[in-house]
């Protein structure tokens, strides 16, 4: 059996397990297999490939495929997914639905058939609803529905759409629809509600009105699974569909959608930086950051391509930190607010020095993943227009604008009273942030090895 | 003429171990009451159970003793057993019923064997009267069983609006059929090609669909199921959400699909009956609080979308609705085999009694979640790819507007049904507390694991339905 089948077979059978016993020793280690064996099998893992007829009758086929831009996601996948384990708060059901979650994520950044794809698309909602109603704050369960209806509305055209792309070519395969997508019929209908779905999940300026309760309702493990995880869903669909079936129509449509993506990028580093509230200023830095992304999947270059891809994984480990340091620092707290303590250096001087170290990460310093990734769109994006180039990079201005401000106004400037809760990160939870400074450091200075597999795609 | 065969016998057999058991149970009751309350139920599983054994043996027959009344082909075999299984399912149900509630027995299984007969006479009719004989057969012991719990506020009323709308429905559905028969001279479906077309043979069609409409709760008849299954006790609703909804839609395909797919003019027809359908169950049933009436309009609701490839009317159409009817009949009865478990007053389960079951008891709120995303059509469940064929074959038969509406009205439902989960969910915790019998343990355990299985190996499933082409 190939190893697209056991990386979503394994974490099905672990949830099964922890459904029964619920222990997060268990459940980190189980999650971990997938990783190591991708580990293992390093670059080989690109071509393992699995099909079944699974529904013949309606013309279903279970068909998954690793190539390296799957690859690339599934590795963001079974890096992020132990590290949410280990915060999760422990409450029933909430560990094996994490591991439902990985298991449906692995299949859709690996399914080949489009129905399939449709499938994985929708099913993972579900956990995520789930694990929003059981933990977080207090108005969570209308901020899940809220994140669930709006989900639903954004997709239930699209399986329309897959009807009609099913009968214009006869088949659900996507191989096979990138090759005769020329002539299909109304194909500009059916890509329109494609990209509604997937600018709902990613979320695209202005269908992102899930976001701000969702990301602030959910638990910290919630908004990591929201932010770095689901958001990468969106952005995998527009690349896999948008890109690799409808080429033509989406660079007709790339000066309409460069608009809406800056508008975007702008309206949430502008919402960033009026916000009161730490979570929610990260929340819409992070709104900000993926609309930067698809504006290096919608202009027409093969280096803002690129760039957005790595841009998408990047923004996957930078986020993860960043909610990661809030959420500890929430913990101290006992509320997200800005202004009314400061001076937190003072008695949390190594929480502060990690949470400035994924904040220079995130506002793109030199040396770290985000440089590369938004060097390489910047590049893309000066290339078709110089000037779209210079106005765009003003983001880079006030993203580290409001992080800074807000890093300035709660860790530095005259010390507050001190209080019981405030204690500094233990070694436990330095442990837990280590695999991400590693890995930002290593895709900020050794990046060739992932640019690599990007360029091995297509 | 030639002379009653064996293979006629074997063909039969089902049909007359159910109607000689169910008239043994009414003996037994009269002599022995005491026996029957023990053992009625018992009997009648063992009679399904046999029945079931009989239509699996029996081969397909073309014997012309029978066959101008009853057709005994794949399709009639296929819904014979489907009906036996959703018999064994609410018997199995009532039982646990009955552990809770006083009440006689023995009558009870003997009606409710009798509507099972009923249903499967509907599914191997092959004449317009054999198909009244069954749905009234169905009906008039259904009225009877919606006000058997005597000492119940709201049964008799249930029982007595089901009495008097159903026999106007029938009443038009005889019209329909004479009609019928005054244009074409004959009442069996295989001559109804035969006779000529004009205004007497449409007006006669379109009264029969009236009628079928009215069993399937179809808007605009559907006022009378949510009274009706919020009155009757929680296993006879679930014999109506299930069989009655699986019988009426078996006449639909026996009759449109079986018998008029020569005449195009009723799928526009259906169409006008489904849009509303899906629109006003969807809405309506945002609002319910007492979950068999939640359950009925949910119903409503699936008779809306199983409509969807009756307007089609492609050869696909058949097996794309005997797939749904068997996802919506598992999850259905799983549904009511959770709900068997917390039903403890006459008001029924409301939803407020759910609340925190997750807590309480993680399988008996995992089980009613999987129903209800299957329900709700929502992956990871076979729900989803029984609401793709549908749409698929709509789509391929260009309704479009139908697949868009489908497509909206599951927004709002997996709003209702999520809603429910969220509901378990919760951290207070209600009062009500489960009752395990182990009739109903079987029950949801079964749905639960045909839907698991059906979710992860559709195969065998779908080319069984998939030959009814």
């Amino acid at each position: 059996m190939a190893l697209v089948f056991w990386i979503f077979i394994i974490p099905l059978i672990a949830s099964g397990v922890l459904f029964c016993f619920p222990r997060r020793t268990l459940a980190v280690l189980m999650s971990l297999i997938p990783l190591m064996m991708l580990v293992w099998l390093a670059t080989d893992a690109v071509g393992s490939s699995i099909s079944y007829n699974w529904m013949p009758s309606i013309g279903v086929h279970f068909s998954l495929r690793m190539d390296s831009i799957s690859l690339l996601f599934v590795y963001l996948v079974a890096v992020i997914i132990p590290i949410t384990l280990l915060i999760v708060e422990i409450a029933p059901l909430i560990l094996a639905l994490t591991l439902v979650l990985q298991a449906l994520l692995f299949g859709f950044f690996t399914a080949r058939d489009l129905a399939l794809f449709t499938f994985f698309w929708e099913a993972m909602l579900i956990p995520l609803f789930l694990m929003m109603n059981i933990s977080g704050g207090e108005k969570r369960k209308k901020a899940a529905m809220k994140f669930l209806i709006y989900m639903i509305a954004g997709s239930c055209l699209m399986i329309a759409a897959v009807l009609g792309l099913y009968f214009a070519v006869g088949t659900f395969s996507l191989d096979s629809l990138s090759t005769q997508s020329g002539n299909i019929f109304y194909a500009k209908w059916i890509l329109a509600i494609f990209l509604l779905a997937f600018a709902v999940k990613t979320p695209l300026f202005p269908f992102h009105g899930w976001l701000p309760d969702a990301y602030y309702e959910a638990s910290t493990a919630g908004t990591i699974l929201l932010a770095a995880l689901l958001s990468k869903a969106g952005i995998y669909g527009v690349y896999r569909i948008g890109i690799e079936i409808f080429p033509t129509i989406l660079r007709e449509w790339s000066p309409m959608l460069l608009a809406i993506a800056i508008a975007g990028v702008f309206y949430g580093a502008l919402t960033a930086w009026s916000q009161k509230d730490f979570k929610r200023l990260i929340a819409y830095s992070s709104l900000s950051h993926v609309n930067f992304i698809l504006v290096g999947l919608f202009v027409w270059n093969e280096a803002a391509h690129s760039g957005a891809i790595l841009q998408a994984i990047n923004h996957g480990i930078t986020i993860t930190a960043l909610f990661l340091v809030v959420g500890w620092l929430a913990e101290r707290l006992h509320f997200t607010e800005i202004g009314p303590v400061s001076g937190l250096a003072h008695f949390l001087p190594y929480l502060c020095w990690l949470t400035i170290f994924f904040v220079m990460a995130s506002v793109a310093l030199p040396g770290t993943n985000n440089f590369v990734g938004e060097l390489l769109i910047f590049f893309g994006v000066f290339k078709e227009n110089p000037w779209l180039a210079a106005f765009l990079s003003l983001m880079i201005i006030l993203s580290a604008m409001y992080m800074l401000r807000w890093v300035q106004d709660v860790y530095f400037e005259e010390p507050s009273f001190f209080q019981q809760s405030w204690v500094d990160i233990s070694a436990k939870e330095f442990v837990i942030a280590l695999p991400l400074v590693i890995l930002i450091l290593w895709i900020g200075l050794y990046p060739a090895p992932i640019l690599k597999l990007i360029e091995m795609r297509g | 003429m030639s002379n009653f065969q064996a293979i006629d016998f074997f063909a039969l057999l089902p049909f007359m171990i159910v109607l000689v058991t169910a008239i043994a149970l009414l003996l037994v009751e009269t002599f022995a009451e005491a026996f029957s309350k023990q053992y009625a139920s018992w009997m009648t599983l063992a009679a399904l159970i046999a029945a079931f054994i009989a239509s699996m043996i029996a081969p397909e027959s073309h014997q012309e003793l029978l066959t101008p009344w009853i057709r005994f082909d794949a399709l009639a075999r296929f819904f014979t057993q489907f009906f036996l299984l959703i018999g064994i399912a609410t018997t199995l149900l009532s039982s646990s019923f009955f552990q809770r509630f006083d009440a006689s027995h023995g009558e009870y299984f003997f009606l409710q064997l009798s509507a099972i007969f009923g249903l499967m006479l509907i599914g191997a009719s092959a004449d317009f009267l054999t198909l009244f004989l069954g749905i009234e057969t169905l009906s008039i012991s259904l009225y009877v069983l919606c006000g058997y719990m005597k000492s119940w506020r709201f049964s008799s009323e249930a029982a007595l609006k089901y009495f008097l709308m159903g026999s106007l429905a029938a009443a038009i559905l005889v019209y329909g059929v004479a009609l019928i028969y005054g244009a074409t001279g004959t009442t069996s479906f295989a001559d109804m090609s035969k006779g000529q077309q004009g205004i007497l043979l449409y007006s006669g069609i379109a009264l029969v669909a009236l009628g079928l409409a009215f069993e399937a709760a179809i808007v605009p008849f559907q006022l009378w199921a949510p009274d009706v299954y919020d009155g009757a006790s929680t296993p006879v609703t679930a014999f109506m959400a299930v069989g009655t909804k699986a019988g009426a839609f078996a006449a639909f395909i026996r009759v449109f699909l079986g018998a008029f797919p020569h005449i195009s003019f009723w799928h526009e027809g259906i169409a006008f009956f489904a849009y509303p359908t899906l629109i006003y169950a969807n809405i309506v049933a945002l609002r319910q609080f007492q979950l068999r009436r939640f359950f009925a309009y949910s119903g409503i609701s699936h008779a809306g979308f199983l409509l969807i490839p009756l307007v089609a009317g492609t050869p696909q159409a058949i097996p794309a609705m005997l797939f749904y009817l068997i996802v919506y009949a598992a999850a259905t009865l799983g549904s009511f085999a959770v709900l068997s478990f917390l039903d403890e007053r006459s008001e029924g389960v409301l939803l407020s009694d759910l609340s925190g079951l997750f807590k309480t008891s993680p399988y008996l709120a995992g089980t009613l979640s999987l129903c209800l995303l299957t329900l709700a059509g929502i992956p990871p469940s076979v729900g989803f790819f029984a609401k793709l064929y549908i749409f698929q074959v709509a789509f391929q038969a260009g309704y479009y507007s139908l697949v868009v509406v489908g497509l909206l009205t599951t927004i709002i439902s997996a709003y209702y049904y999520m809603r429910i989960i969220a509901i378990m969910m919760s951290s207070e915790v209600s009062e009500t507390k489960p009752l395990y019998t182990r009739p109903s343990i079987i029950v949801s355990a079964l749905s639960a694991a045909i839907i698991l299985l059906l979710t992860c190996y559709p195969e065998p499933i779908l080319n069984i339905v998939e030959a009814m082409q």
